[in-house]
């Protein structure tokens, strides 16, 4: 037993410079905020940039028409770009969220084994994998073969670079879930498969929806694998096997040309994607996650009882 | 490190001690002086009462272990019958006491032929011994012995009471038949500390 | 140890004691770790059995052998019979999904499904299983709300979530829903250790209630809560059962000295 002499004599060996820690403390708390300030500033200034040098050419026919002629004065619009975008985006989740989350949970409820980790590795390097590449595949895989480019080769290309991003968020939101649920679920009889869809995926929600949101906002600006696959076009869509435009490739050729208002137009394509990431991020938060705020402020409260 | 109850499973075995000691003390104080002749009255009262003073406290200590550490097994099973058995350390001081009034009242009493009372009176010191040790050691044998010990009391007084009836002298018959009742409740308490003792070592108890 | 009152008393009759649930020879392992080495126990029907036993005595994975819950373990390993009313729940031509409707259990810490109410909570185990009626799922959600005891304080609101409730209604609410699929066999898994006293209380009476009509065993390490709710204890160290009988036989008089040295708190 340690007694308060005993207490007060091993005190004496602690080092009490308060004042000095105070002040380290203050100097390491700068430090900090000055590396945030450091990472946000690049973000400020971009998004300072784009809104300055884009909202000039902003107006109803710039979204909407088609672009006139290079180098003429009448420089029309992006409204195919948009389209593109819009159009590849879908097409891709359409392909990429199922098959990505259908893997992430294989991966987290059924991949404790082997099997399981060559999946995870295989599905780490994809995507560690450089977009060209990906696009080049997509040039040999379907753009060689159907003749042409189109929006499938588009498609393809985007839905493999979106697929391991939501996978392995996919994986990691299911991981969160308690065990305890999984396990009370089990014991009621319900089988495998309801626990998973009923119980366990409504609880993850909150994660494979930022999972797939940042899967879609990363593909909206691919451009790369774009130029392999699309092609890009000044009109509109025509059909599915024909190439189609799309804002970062309309962004890239828009800006290397020498002309002015054609680069007033490539500030101003840069803004509309900027804004229309940022809406569906807004959007598809506030639909599906509407109730989850309530729900999750009470269950901090249901925690603490 | 000891449990939270063992101090005071210390305490109460000291109580029990002392109420040990001071039984014996009342009994054989109580028997001498009587056979002796000599009025002990006051001072058999006096250890009567610090008797009873001890079963009061054993009796707070063993609820208040109850209450609060919840005992189980033996430890439960001794803390119960301590609270029977020091109640009969209390008799054993009231009839002690009991004797010595009997002197007090009746005054001189040494015309009385003692021989009943002498053979009893050893027999029931020595059962008290008896209970004393086997409560100390827990020795089931001894607790054996007790109880036939107690046999043979209640045969003897069975035997010797009704003698009285025929005997001249109406004060000694009077003195000798209190005595005797005493002396024989004072054997019974005696078995039934041994019937406690049976059922903190084995848990059964015996059935009437 | 009695109380004041006058114990309802199991009847000692010269037949044999019906036995709701036989668990034989079970020897449990997961990890290539023996956590039950040859177990044999009997459960009584509508009787409450308590097990005890130090952490790691592998009372929690025998309960879970019970309801073949222990096969979702990493590595599990089984063997041995378990017979509800005569039929073996281990074997081949047995779906462990059936038998776990027949068991219920319950957890120590209360696991409400956070993402329903409190209806959709006790509903679950019946919606999900297939049950389409929605006056008999009422029925059944009164029912068993009522059962332990919540039904007055949840009725005027079914549809609050179910992370709404204290800690001690979300235990009841989890025993409810396990109440719902209709099990023969209640397991509880120190279903009152996560709450406080007054909930421990809530907790036991229900306990004493539903022993009317099901069989409840429960495994605690409190063994104040196992004189005051169990009617049957079986002790448990280090995978071997050590002794079993009516609960005030164990803790009045055990026989083993084991069993007496862990009650009376000498070790564990």
């Amino acid at each position: 037993m340690i007694t308060v002499e005993q207490r007060a004599e091993f005190r004496k060996h602690f080092r009490y410079n308060v004042g000095r820690r105070l002040v380290i403390d203050k100097i390491v708390k700068g430090v900090v905020f000055g590396c945030v300030i450091l990472a946000i500033v690049p973000l400020g200034s971009i998004l300072v940039e784009v809104i300055t040098n884009g909202s000039a050419a902003l107006s109803i026919e710039f979204l909407t028409q088609i672009p006139g002629a290079v180098g003429s004065a009448d420089a029309g619009g992006i409204g195919p770009a948009i389209q593109g975008t819009i159009v590849l985006i879908g097409m891709s989740s359409l392909i990429g969220v199922p098959v990505g989350v259908m893997g992430g949970i294989f991966l987290s409820e059924y991949g404790d084994n082997r099997y399981g980790r060559t999946v995870r590795f295989f599905n780490d390097v994809l995507a560690e994998f450089p977009t060209i590449v990906i696009g080049i595949f997509a040039f040999v895989m379907i753009v060689l073969t159907l003749g042409n480019f189109s929006v499938w080769a588009g498609t393809f290309a985007l839905s493999i670079i979106m697929l391991p991003i939501i996978t392995r968020t996919t994986e990691e939101s299911l991981k969160l879930v308690p065990i305890t649920y999984r396990e009370a679920a089990f014991a009621l009889g319900i089988k495998r498969w309801a626990v998973i869809t009923k119980i366990i995926l409504s609880q993850a929600k909150n994660g494979m929806v930022t999972g797939i949101l940042l899967a879609v906002a990363r593909i909206a600006g691919e451009t790369a694998p774009l130029i392999f696959t699309i092609l890009g076009s000044s009109q509109f869509m025509d059909g599915f096997n024909g190439p189609i435009d799309a804002l970062p490739l309309r962004i890239w050729r828009l800006s290397s040309l020498p002309y002015d208002n054609a680069v007033a137009q490539g500030w101003g394509a840069a803004l509309v994607l900027i804004l229309m990431v940022l809406s569906i991020n807004i959007g598809v938060r506030y639909i599906v996650l509407r109730k989850k705020g309530r729900g999750l402020k009470l269950r901090m409260r249901g925690g603490a009882l | 490190m000891t449990r939270l109850i063992d101090p005071h499973l210390t305490h109460l075995s000291e109580l029990m001690q002392q109420m040990c000691d001071l039984s014996i003390k009342s009994i054989n104080l109580a028997i001498d002086s009587y056979l002796g002749g000599q009025n002990a009255r006051n001072e058999v009262h006096e250890i009567s009462n610090q008797i009873l003073n001890l079963y009061d406290q054993v009796g707070d200590l063993t609820f208040d272990m109850i209450l609060r550490y919840q005992p189980v097994a033996s430890d439960f099973r001794l803390i119960r019958s301590s609270i029977e058995i020091s109640y009969g350390f209390t008799r054993f001081g009231r009839y002690a006491y009991d004797i010595t009034v009997v002197r007090d009242t009746f005054g001189d009493l040494s015309e009385c032929k003692n021989e009943i009372i002498y053979t009893l009176s050893g027999e029931i010191k020595h059962m008290i011994n008896l209970a004393v040790q086997s409560f100390a050691t827990l020795d089931l044998d001894k607790v054996k012995q007790l109880l036939t010990d107690e046999d043979l009391v209640d045969k003897y007084y069975n035997k010797h009471l009704p003698t009285l009836i025929n005997s001249k002298n109406t004060k000694c018959a009077l003195a000798d038949a209190l005595v005797l009742r005493y002396l024989e409740r004072i054997a019974d308490h005696a078995s039934f500390i041994g019937e406690s003792i049976t059922y903190i070592v084995t848990g059964k108890r015996k059935t009437h | 140890m009695e109380t004041m009152e006058k114990l309802p008393t199991k009847i000692i009759t010269t037949e044999s004691p019906k036995y709701k649930l036989i668990a034989e020879n079970i020897v449990a392992s997961y990890d290539g770790v023996v956590a039950v080495k040859n177990v044999t126990m009997k459960f009584r029907d509508r009787a409450v059995t308590a097990l005890i036993g130090p952490s790691g005595c592998g009372k929690t994975t025998f309960l879970r052998c019970l309801n073949r819950m222990h096969e979702l373990t990493k590595n599990a390993k089984i063997e041995g019979r378990v017979l509800l009313d005569g039929e073996d729940l281990y074997t081949n031509k047995q779906d462990p999904i059936i038998n776990r409707r027949k068991i219920g259990m319950v957890f120590q810490k209360p696991n409400p499904f956070p993402t329903m109410s409190i209806y959709d909570n006790v509903a679950a185990g019946l919606k999900l299983n297939g049950l389409r009626n929605k006056s008999v799922i009422d029925d059944i959600v009164e029912g068993c709300l009522k059962m332990v005891y919540l039904w007055d304080e949840v009725k005027s609101d079914l549809k609050k979530p179910g992370m709404s409730l204290s800690g001690g209604q979300q235990q009841r609410l989890c025993i409810a829903r396990a109440l719902a699929i209709q099990p023969e066999v209640l397991l509880m898994d120190e279903p009152a250790s996560a709450l406080d006293p007054i909930a421990t209380q809530k907790i036991e009476e229900m306990i004493n209630e539903l022993k009317k009509e099901y069989t409840i065993i429960i495994v605690t390490h409190n063994m104040q809560q196992a004189t005051r709710v169990s009617d049957y204890t079986g002790f448990m160290y280090l995978g071997d059962l050590i002794e079993f009988g009516e609960t005030k036989q164990i803790f009045e008089n055990p026989r083993n000295e084991t069993t007496a040295r862990y009650v009376q708190g000498q070790f564990g």
